[in-house]
């Protein structure tokens, strides 16, 4: 299976310790490594409102990874996890591989759609640059 | 009062001669304005919105870009032609984490907004709308917001 990419966020309650947190996120880097995952990024984005209530709580700390991995058995894994962590009142993990295969295509076409255009417009874009050459040096004259 | 009562109506034939030779041009208008406010229906309504507006352009007195400035005088209702703000911007991946932007493209209750009010492309309006989506998801956006 190739390599997928995933990006999962989950929310804590706005109470939780520091400590807790990296209790937590250490066990998910354990399960990760286990699976031979990788964290490509991890980022908290401390308390935040949340949109609606969720569990009677209005703030949440979001915890947000971005992983790789090949094997879909560590989502499942996380996800349980996640589940059972007392702290945590919902994640949400999301594969982002095939829309970022999409994206890179697009650029890819969009660069060379960009690449073949200059030779066309090459001399109309010289002869414009030529002329606010000039300008700048014709001002400090005058 | 029956001769002044006789002048206002006879005003308005007037107004509605010159608009008769207007006539033809004036048929395919609501035709074209189809595409473009019916546009959510099919993703080429823009697309096909656009010949006739140039066959218009070439037809009428403006010509070319210049047709919105000729008709502005003509139609009152004329609106400045939206365009998508991603394809502005060569959006190839709408991040549903900005939660911020995506506001933009949400009713203050919370609804997306349709494509004739953003002018949103309908490639973009799709990827926008699962953005969106995801967004709620994990309680960046709210499903309906409470008042």
């Amino acid at each position: 299976m190739e390599e997928r990419l995933y990006d999962l966020i989950f929310i804590l309650r706005p109470a939780t310790p520091e400590e807790e947190i990296a209790k937590l996120t250490h066990t998910l880097e354990q399960v990760i490594s286990e699976h031979h995952g990788k964290i490509e990024k991890q980022e908290n984005w401390g308390t935040k409102r949340l949109a609606y209530r969720v569990s009677k709580h209005r703030e949440g700390i979001f915890i947000y990874l971005s992983l790789k991995s090949t094997d879909g058995e560590m989502v499942k894994e996380l996800e349980r996890r996640l589940k059972v962590a007392e702290p945590v009142i919902k994640y949400q993990t999301i594969r982002l591989d095939e829309e970022m295969k999409l994206q890179k295509k697009l650029v890819a076409r969009r660069e060379k759609k960009i690449a073949r255009r200059p030779r066309r417009q090459a001399p109309p874009a010289a002869a414009a640059a030529a002329p606010t050459g000039e300008q700048p040096s014709a001002t400090p004259a005058t | 009062m029956s001769d002044q009562e006789n002048v206002p109506p006879a005003a308005p034939p007037a107004p509605a001669a010159p608009a008769a030779p207007s006539g033809p041009p004036s048929a395919p208008r609501p035709r074209s304005s189809g595409p473009g406010g019916g546009g959510d229906r099919g993703d080429r309504g823009d697309r096909g919105g656009r010949p006739p507006r140039d066959d218009r352009g070439g037809g009428g007195p403006g010509g070319g870009p210049g047709g919105p400035g000729g008709r502005k005088g003509k139609r009152q209702f004329f609106r400045k032609r939206k365009v998508c703000r991603f394809c502005v911007d060569k959006v190839d991946f709408i991040d549903y984490k900005k939660a911020e932007m995506l506001h933009q493209f949400v009713q203050d209750r919370g609804k997306i907004l349709p494509r004739r009010m953003t002018g949103t492309c309908s490639r973009h309006q799709r990827w926008l709308c699962e953005a969106i989506k995801r967004a709620r998801n994990i309680a960046l956006l709210p499903f309906a917001s409470e008042l």
